[in-house]
């Protein structure tokens, strides 16, 4: 039985509806990620489970109990911001005893759960000091830790890591998961970053107009994305438009090359999807060769991106960078090689 | 010779300013013929009625402070968080008291409040002291609302506050433990001017007939020589040192300082 549930969740903004029929269920231990582009109602979703905001319609059941009607300080859930939003007056073991403190909590025992989440984050050095005298990766992971501190039902990330640099980022997003794995904390994820989303979550939700659009594991959502938004929003995708030669076996022609499918399509035309990484220079072991000529080159150091433009359609694929070989120059023509398999059937 | 004009005119500024200051405590400082004494001031000091109207106003400025900050720092608090759309409406209505002269605020309590009325509030000394106490904090509502606003202002209210409801703190915890620790400086700002205020206050004291500092004031400048001068300069003493301790409590802060 899942551990957190989201029915037929709705919210409103006078005529906006911003969350449209909501559905998602959430295991004990789970690390589920709300993937979308900003203004897609992943935030709201999430404020919504913390309290902040009440839905239109629906529920939302945590450990069977739907919570509702419940205050955010009678739901038992951890809450991390994007602006860490650690009290600027209280010194780090304040902060992260807080929510203890809060509770009523013997002295004793705020001590060593704070000194314990401290030890966890890696920070038990630095309590006494002010939120202002952290940088902003400290900081976050005090409020992780502050977050986790009363020991919530629910952990709530809410794009943690979108104030902070690169290199923080993605050592940060290694210990937040290293720490829920950990805990085996059930925690929900918010982020516009694909790249987030798929390292780090157990399932993916594509949020796209207040719809789940997809919900998946990052496998799932990468190479079998059942929208075109999904198909586009998640990684780089070249999209092509088919001729169906034969709906029943899936024969198709892509810029006068067939191409057999082995599934059935239905209508007169199809767009199918590539992933640049399934494209070779030269057709080599490849069940299929388009025929194109080189429109641009993009040095990228490890890789280079080309991009081919194949009978009027833009074709971006990569190829290793090695000393042996040159890349080829603009308007050469080439090969592209490529598995039918690897063609994906896009949807509304 | 612009720096020059420059210095001139700074040295014409403060010359305006500064000589009738020291007009005003040479004078003070002139009770004794011939020689420069405190004698002014120890007669002002000695006397039981400076001590009676100082310490009364004293205690009205607290009692003004303190309930001045409970109804600014919620209503400032509530404005920024849930009604930002009302913010221009509740800043005219804090600035009102700056337009209405207190004498027309002080007239408006009386014919609301006397004896006749529904709450006869000018009936009892305790009623008139709560009278008066409501009128400073209207006399003073134009500053003390600013201080919290801009202190509120610094902060990010609404993160903070749902940081700390979802840790569990419920309306009154959030308001204690994480807004008023975090706008206390603007607070002690307002706080300051408030007593200045209070402290120099005349017209509502006079007229509702309370034994403040204002009206002692104005009792001394009318009848002795030495004596007022240097009750002005020990109200402006208490008005600078007020100043000063806004600067030190701002300085002194530990965790007002910007984020990296």
């Amino acid at each position: 039985m899942s551990f957190l549930t989201i029915s037929h969740l709705e919210k409103s903004f006078g005529p906006n509806r911003v969350v449209k029929d909501f559905n998602l269920t959430v295991d004990q231990g789970e690390f589920i990620s709300l993937l979308g582009p900003s203004g897609c109602g992943k935030t709201t979703v999430l404020r919504m489970v913390a309290g902040f905001e009440s839905p239109s319609a629906g529920q939302i059941t945590i450990d069977g109990a739907d919570v509702v009607r419940l205050r955010p300080n009678q739901r038992n859930i951890g809450m991390v911001f994007q602006a860490y939003a650690l009290f600027p007056n209280l010194t780090v073991a304040q902060n992260v005893g807080f929510g203890l403190k809060v509770k009523g909590a013997p002295t004793k025992e705020i001590a060593a759960r704070v000194e314990e989440m401290l030890s966890l984050i890696g920070l038990s050095e630095l309590g006494n000091r002010y939120p202002f005298q952290l940088s902003g990766g400290q900081q976050q992971r005090v409020a992780l830790a502050r977050a986790l501190a009363p020991k919530p039902q629910v952990l709530l990330l809410d794009e943690p890591l979108s104030a902070l640099d690169a290199k923080v980022r993605v050592s940060l997003r290694n210990e937040i998961r290293t720490i829920q794995r950990e805990l085996g904390i059930t925690t929900i994820f918010v982020t516009h970053d694909q790249e987030e989303a798929l390292s780090m979550s157990d399932r993916v939700v594509v949020m796209h107009q207040g719809i789940a659009d997809q919900v998946g594991t990052p496998f799932e959502i990468y190479n079998r994305p059942a929208t075109r938004f999904v198909a586009g929003f998640v990684g780089t995708l070249n999209t092509l438009e088919a001729k169906v030669l034969d709906p029943a076996t899936g024969r198709v022609d892509v810029a006068g090359t067939e191409i057999l499918l082995h599934r059935a399509l239905t209508g007169s035309n199809a767009t199918l999807g590539l992933r640049p990484e399934m494209v070779s220079l030269g057709q080599g072991a490849h069940d299929t060769g388009l025929q194109g000529t080189i429109t641009d080159v993009d040095f990228l150091g490890s890789v280079i991106r080309l991009r081919a433009d194949v009978g009027g359609q833009s074709i971006a694929f990569d190829t290793f960078n090695t000393t042996q070989s040159s890349p080829p120059r603009i308007g050469e023509k080439v090969v592209l090689g490529l598995n039918a398999t690897d063609l994906l059937v896009i949807g509304d | 010779m612009k720096k020059a004009a420059a210095w001139a005119i700074l040295f014409l500024g403060i010359t305006y300013f500064v000589l009738p200051l020291i007009g005003m405590v040479e004078f003070s400082l002139s009770m004794r013929r011939g020689v420069y004494s405190f004698d002014a001031y120890a007669k002002v000091l000695a006397d039981p009625q400076f001590r009676q109207t100082f310490s009364y106003s004293v205690f009205m400025a607290l009692l003004t402070i303190v309930f001045g900050m409970f109804l600014v720092v919620p209503t400032a608090f509530w404005v920024r968080l849930k009604m930002p759309r009302m913010r221009p409406v509740v800043e005219f209505v804090t600035l009102l008291p700056l337009v209405i002269p207190a004498i027309v605020v002080v007239f408006g309590y009386i014919r609301l409040f006397n004896t006749s009325s529904w709450l006869p509030l000018t009936g009892t000394t305790f009623g008139t002291n709560m009278l008066l106490m409501f009128g400073y904090a209207t006399l003073s509502l134009p500053y003390m609302y600013r201080a919290v606003d801009t202190g509120l202002r610094t902060i990010d209210v609404a993160t903070l506050t749902e940081a700390a409801q979802s840790l569990g703190a419920g309306w009154f915890t959030v308001l204690a433990r994480v807004i008023l620790p975090n706008v206390l400086v603007a607070v002690l700002s307002g706080a300051f001017v408030t007593f200045a205020i209070v402290m120099g206050e005349f017209t509502m004291a006079a007229l509702l007939n309370r034994p403040a500092f204002g009206p002692y004031l104005q009792l001394m400048g009318a009848n002795k020589a030495y004596e007022p001068f240097a009750l002005a300069t020990i109200a402006f003493v208490i008005t600078w040192a007020c100043m000063g301790l806004i600067q030190l409590v701002t300085r002194f802060s530990k965790h007002t300082k910007a984020a990296r």
